[in-house]
Protein backbone atom coordinates (compact mmCIF):
# COMPACT_ATOMS: atom_id res chain seq x y z
CA UNK A 1 0.00 0.00 0.00
CA UNK A 2 2.99 2.29 0.57
CA UNK A 3 3.59 2.03 -3.18
CA UNK A 4 0.11 3.45 -3.83
CA UNK A 5 0.60 6.22 -1.26
CA UNK A 6 3.76 7.51 -2.92
CA UNK A 7 2.43 6.91 -6.45
CA UNK A 8 -0.64 9.09 -5.81
CA UNK A 9 1.47 11.65 -3.96
CA UNK A 10 3.98 11.95 -6.80
CA UNK A 11 1.18 12.12 -9.35
CA UNK A 12 -0.54 14.89 -7.36
CA UNK A 13 2.65 16.96 -7.14
CA UNK A 14 3.43 16.57 -10.85
CA UNK A 15 -0.15 17.26 -11.98
CA UNK A 16 -0.36 20.22 -9.60
CA UNK A 17 2.80 21.63 -11.11
CA UNK A 18 1.40 21.33 -14.64
CA UNK A 19 -1.81 23.14 -13.67
CA UNK A 20 -4.22 20.19 -13.45
CA UNK A 21 -5.52 21.42 -10.13
CA UNK A 22 -8.72 19.40 -9.74
CA UNK A 23 -7.06 16.07 -10.65
CA UNK A 24 -4.10 16.91 -8.43
CA UNK A 25 -6.36 17.62 -5.45
CA UNK A 26 -8.23 14.35 -6.12
CA UNK A 27 -4.93 12.46 -6.18
CA UNK A 28 -3.85 14.14 -2.95
CA UNK A 29 -7.17 13.23 -1.30
CA UNK A 30 -6.63 9.63 -2.44
CA UNK A 31 -3.07 9.76 -1.07
CA UNK A 32 -4.34 11.02 2.29
CA UNK A 33 -6.95 8.26 2.53
CA UNK A 34 -4.41 5.59 1.62
CA UNK A 35 -1.88 7.01 4.09
CA UNK A 36 -4.42 6.93 6.94
CA UNK A 37 -5.37 3.34 6.05
CA UNK A 38 -1.68 2.36 5.88
CA UNK A 39 -1.04 4.02 9.25
CA UNK A 40 -3.93 2.18 10.92
CA UNK A 41 -2.78 -1.11 9.37
CA UNK A 42 0.79 -0.56 10.55
CA UNK A 43 -0.07 0.23 14.17
CA UNK A 44 -2.66 -2.54 14.53
CA UNK A 45 -1.44 -5.55 16.46
CA UNK A 46 -3.36 -8.85 16.52
CA UNK A 47 -2.34 -9.16 20.16
CA UNK A 48 -3.00 -5.65 21.46
CA UNK A 49 -5.26 -4.10 18.82
CA UNK A 50 -4.64 -0.34 18.80
CA UNK A 51 -3.80 -0.29 22.50
CA UNK A 52 -0.33 0.34 23.88
CA UNK A 53 -0.15 -1.81 27.02
CA UNK A 54 3.56 -1.11 27.56
CA UNK A 55 2.78 2.48 28.57
CA UNK A 56 -0.36 1.76 30.54
CA UNK A 57 -0.13 2.61 34.20
CA UNK A 58 -1.88 1.18 37.21
CA UNK A 59 -2.93 2.81 40.41
CA UNK A 60 -0.17 2.71 42.98
CA UNK A 61 -1.93 2.13 46.28
CA UNK A 62 1.21 1.55 48.33
CA UNK A 63 4.03 3.90 49.26
CA UNK A 64 6.53 4.81 46.56
CA UNK A 65 9.57 2.57 46.36
CA UNK A 66 12.86 4.33 47.13
CA UNK A 67 14.83 5.36 44.11
CA UNK A 68 17.25 2.65 43.05
CA UNK A 69 20.19 5.00 42.50
CA UNK A 70 19.72 6.67 45.88
CA UNK A 71 19.45 3.24 47.52
CA UNK A 72 22.75 2.15 45.98
CA UNK A 73 24.52 5.31 47.11
CA UNK A 74 23.27 5.01 50.68
CA UNK A 75 24.04 1.29 51.03
CA UNK A 76 27.36 0.49 52.77
CA UNK A 77 29.96 -0.94 50.37
CA UNK A 78 31.21 -3.77 52.56
CA UNK A 79 33.68 -5.25 50.09
CA UNK A 80 35.72 -2.05 49.90
CA UNK A 81 35.68 -0.98 53.53
CA UNK B 1 -8.57 63.36 11.23
CA UNK B 2 -9.77 65.54 8.36
CA UNK B 3 -11.55 64.22 5.31
CA UNK B 4 -8.60 65.13 3.11
CA UNK B 5 -6.24 63.08 5.25
CA UNK B 6 -8.56 60.08 5.13
CA UNK B 7 -8.88 60.36 1.36
CA UNK B 8 -5.10 60.49 1.03
CA UNK B 9 -4.79 57.42 3.27
CA UNK B 10 -7.28 55.46 1.18
CA UNK B 11 -5.47 56.47 -1.98
CA UNK B 12 -2.16 55.22 -0.61
CA UNK B 13 -3.75 51.84 0.19
CA UNK B 14 -4.78 51.53 -3.43
CA UNK B 15 -1.24 51.97 -4.64
CA UNK B 16 0.19 48.68 -5.95
CA UNK B 17 3.30 48.86 -3.75
CA UNK B 18 1.31 49.14 -0.54
CA UNK B 19 -1.17 46.43 -1.51
CA UNK B 20 1.42 43.89 -2.73
CA UNK B 21 3.78 44.10 0.24
CA UNK B 22 1.70 41.70 2.41
CA UNK B 23 1.48 39.28 -0.52
CA UNK B 24 5.26 39.43 -1.04
CA UNK B 25 5.85 38.77 2.65
CA UNK B 26 3.36 35.88 2.58
CA UNK B 27 5.08 34.35 -0.44
CA UNK B 28 8.49 34.69 1.22
CA UNK B 29 7.13 33.14 4.41
CA UNK B 30 5.72 30.15 2.50
CA UNK B 31 8.94 29.84 0.52
CA UNK B 32 10.95 29.69 3.75
CA UNK B 33 8.62 27.01 5.13
CA UNK B 34 8.96 24.85 2.03
CA UNK B 35 12.74 25.32 1.96
CA UNK B 36 13.01 24.10 5.57
CA UNK B 37 10.86 21.05 4.79
CA UNK B 38 12.96 20.32 1.70
CA UNK B 39 16.08 20.52 3.87
CA UNK B 40 14.61 18.09 6.41
CA UNK B 41 13.65 15.63 3.66
CA UNK B 42 17.12 15.95 2.16
CA UNK B 43 18.69 15.16 5.55
CA UNK B 44 16.44 12.10 5.89
CA UNK B 45 17.51 10.89 2.45
CA UNK B 46 21.19 11.46 3.25
CA UNK B 47 20.68 9.25 6.33
CA UNK B 48 19.10 6.64 4.07
CA UNK B 49 21.53 6.60 1.16
CA UNK B 50 24.81 7.64 2.79
CA UNK B 51 24.48 6.16 6.29
CA UNK B 52 22.48 3.14 5.09
CA UNK B 53 19.58 3.65 7.51
CA UNK B 54 16.47 2.41 5.76
CA UNK B 55 13.24 4.17 6.75
CA UNK B 56 10.54 2.25 8.61
CA UNK B 57 6.93 2.33 7.30
CA UNK B 58 5.90 5.04 9.78
CA UNK B 59 8.99 7.07 8.79
CA UNK B 60 7.89 6.83 5.14
CA UNK B 61 4.41 8.04 6.11
CA UNK B 62 6.01 11.01 7.86
CA UNK B 63 7.89 11.84 4.67
CA UNK B 64 4.62 11.59 2.72
CA UNK B 65 2.99 13.96 5.22
CA UNK B 66 5.78 16.52 4.79
CA UNK B 67 5.44 16.29 1.01
CA UNK B 68 1.69 16.82 1.47
CA UNK B 69 2.41 20.04 3.37
CA UNK B 70 4.61 21.10 0.44
CA UNK B 71 1.74 20.32 -1.96
CA UNK B 72 -0.45 22.87 -0.18
CA UNK B 73 2.30 25.49 -0.35
CA UNK B 74 2.98 24.79 -4.03
CA UNK B 75 -0.73 25.29 -4.77
CA UNK B 76 -0.43 28.71 -3.11
CA UNK B 77 2.38 29.56 -5.52
CA UNK B 78 0.63 28.18 -8.59
CA UNK B 79 -2.98 29.27 -8.05
CA UNK B 80 -2.83 32.22 -5.68
CA UNK B 81 -3.01 32.60 -1.92
CA UNK B 82 -5.99 30.83 -0.42
CA UNK B 83 -7.08 29.51 2.95
CA UNK B 84 -8.13 26.30 1.20
CA UNK B 85 -4.50 25.55 0.33
CA UNK B 86 -3.48 26.37 3.89
CA UNK B 87 -6.09 23.83 5.00
CA UNK B 88 -4.42 21.14 2.88
CA UNK B 89 -1.07 21.87 4.54
CA UNK B 90 -2.73 21.89 7.95
CA UNK B 91 -4.37 18.50 7.34
CA UNK B 92 -1.05 16.87 6.48
CA UNK B 93 0.66 18.58 9.42
CA UNK B 94 -1.87 17.07 11.82
CA UNK B 95 -1.32 13.69 10.15
CA UNK B 96 2.45 14.12 10.62
CA UNK B 97 1.89 14.89 14.31
CA UNK B 98 -0.35 11.84 14.85
CA UNK B 99 2.05 9.44 13.11
CA UNK B 100 5.17 10.77 14.82
CA UNK B 101 3.58 10.78 18.30
CA UNK B 102 2.37 7.20 17.79
CA UNK B 103 5.84 6.11 16.67
CA UNK B 104 7.44 7.87 19.63
CA UNK B 105 5.06 6.10 22.01
CA UNK B 106 5.71 2.79 20.27
CA UNK B 107 9.36 2.80 21.29
CA UNK B 108 9.26 4.98 24.38
CA UNK B 109 9.48 2.00 26.74
CA UNK B 110 12.57 -0.18 26.18
CA UNK B 111 11.64 -3.79 25.42
CA UNK B 112 12.98 -6.54 23.17
CA UNK B 113 12.84 -5.79 19.42
CA UNK B 114 11.62 -2.27 20.06
CA UNK B 115 14.03 0.58 19.94
CA UNK B 116 14.16 3.88 18.12
CA UNK B 117 15.21 3.40 14.52
CA UNK B 118 18.16 5.31 13.11
CA UNK B 119 20.81 7.45 14.69
CA UNK B 120 20.17 10.12 17.29
CA UNK B 121 20.79 13.69 16.13
CA UNK B 122 21.56 16.10 18.97
CA UNK B 123 20.32 13.40 21.33
CA UNK B 124 16.92 12.99 19.69
CA UNK B 125 15.78 10.24 17.35
CA UNK B 126 13.87 10.93 14.14
CA UNK B 127 10.33 10.26 15.49
CA UNK B 128 10.93 12.77 18.28
CA UNK B 129 12.29 15.28 15.78
CA UNK B 130 9.16 14.69 13.69
CA UNK B 131 6.97 15.62 16.65
CA UNK B 132 8.90 18.87 17.04
CA UNK B 133 8.76 19.53 13.28
CA UNK B 134 4.99 18.96 13.24
CA UNK B 135 4.52 21.34 16.17
CA UNK B 136 6.71 23.96 14.46
CA UNK B 137 4.66 23.61 11.26
CA UNK B 138 1.39 23.97 13.18
CA UNK B 139 2.66 27.15 14.82
CA UNK B 140 3.97 28.46 11.50
CA UNK B 141 0.63 27.84 9.76
CA UNK B 142 -1.22 29.47 12.66
CA UNK B 143 0.96 32.58 12.31
CA UNK B 144 0.34 32.60 8.56
CA UNK B 145 -3.41 32.68 9.19
CA UNK B 146 -3.03 35.33 11.89
CA UNK B 147 -0.99 37.69 9.71
CA UNK B 148 -2.35 37.04 6.22
CA UNK B 149 -5.59 35.06 6.56
CA UNK B 150 -9.00 36.42 5.54
CA UNK B 151 -7.76 39.17 3.23
CA UNK B 152 -9.65 39.02 -0.05
CA UNK B 153 -7.23 41.13 -2.06
CA UNK B 154 -4.45 38.58 -1.36
CA UNK B 155 -6.20 36.11 -3.68
CA UNK B 156 -5.38 38.27 -6.67
CA UNK B 157 -1.68 38.36 -5.79
CA UNK B 158 0.38 36.46 -8.32
CA UNK B 159 3.98 35.33 -8.16
CA UNK B 160 4.45 36.43 -11.77
CA UNK B 161 4.52 40.03 -10.52
CA UNK B 162 7.73 39.31 -8.58
CA UNK B 163 10.23 37.51 -10.84
CA UNK B 164 12.98 36.92 -8.21
CA UNK B 165 10.57 35.27 -5.75
CA UNK B 166 8.97 33.39 -8.61
CA UNK B 167 12.35 31.98 -9.68
CA UNK B 168 13.15 30.88 -6.13
CA UNK B 169 9.70 29.32 -5.68
CA UNK B 170 10.03 27.48 -8.98
CA UNK B 171 13.46 26.11 -8.03
CA UNK B 172 12.35 24.92 -4.58
CA UNK B 173 9.10 23.48 -5.97
CA UNK B 174 10.94 21.49 -8.63
CA UNK B 175 13.40 20.28 -6.00
CA UNK B 176 10.52 19.06 -3.81
CA UNK B 177 8.93 17.28 -6.79
CA UNK B 178 12.29 15.64 -7.49
CA UNK B 179 12.50 14.54 -3.84
CA UNK B 180 9.02 13.02 -4.09
CA UNK B 181 9.91 11.12 -7.25
CA UNK B 182 13.17 9.83 -5.74
CA UNK B 183 11.25 8.74 -2.63
CA UNK B 184 8.70 6.99 -4.84
CA UNK B 185 11.48 5.10 -6.63
CA UNK B 186 13.07 4.25 -3.30
CA UNK B 187 9.75 2.91 -1.94
CA UNK B 188 9.38 0.75 -5.05
CA UNK B 189 12.84 -0.72 -4.45
CA UNK B 190 12.40 -1.13 -0.70
CA UNK B 191 8.81 -2.37 -0.51
CA UNK B 192 7.79 -3.40 -4.01
CA UNK B 193 4.00 -3.55 -3.97
CA UNK B 194 3.75 -5.35 -0.65
CA UNK B 195 4.66 -4.76 3.00
CA UNK B 196 7.63 -2.53 3.85
CA UNK B 197 10.57 -3.79 5.90
CA UNK B 198 13.82 -2.21 7.01
CA UNK B 199 15.88 -5.33 6.23
CA UNK B 200 16.92 -4.11 2.80
CA UNK B 201 15.69 -3.19 -0.64
CA UNK B 202 13.28 -6.10 -1.16
CA UNK B 203 12.83 -5.63 -4.90
CA UNK B 204 16.58 -5.43 -5.54
CA UNK B 205 17.19 -8.49 -3.38
CA UNK B 206 14.52 -10.47 -5.19
CA UNK B 207 15.94 -9.48 -8.57
CA UNK B 208 19.52 -10.36 -7.66
CA UNK B 209 18.51 -13.41 -5.62
CA UNK B 210 20.42 -12.09 -2.59
CA UNK B 211 18.98 -12.76 0.86
CA UNK B 212 17.65 -9.76 2.75
CA UNK B 213 20.20 -8.40 5.19
CA UNK B 214 19.41 -6.71 8.44
CA UNK B 215 20.82 -3.26 9.13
Amino acid sequence: MMFAVFASLSLALVLGWFGRRSIAVACMALCFGLAVAEFLWEIYSPEYGFRMPWIQTRVIDGPFAPDLAVAQLTQPRGDLS
Amino acid sequence: MSENTMTAGMASLKQPGVRTLPAVLNHLYLLAMMTVIAGILTAAMVMQYVWGELPCPLCLLQRAAMLGVCFGIMQQFRHGLSNRNTGVSLLFTVFLLVVSVRQTLLDIYPRPDHEYVGSAIFGLHMPVWSVLIALALLIALAFELIFWGGKDHMREARLADHPPIRALATAVSLYVIALALINFGSVVLQCGVSECHTFGYALLDSLTGAPATSN
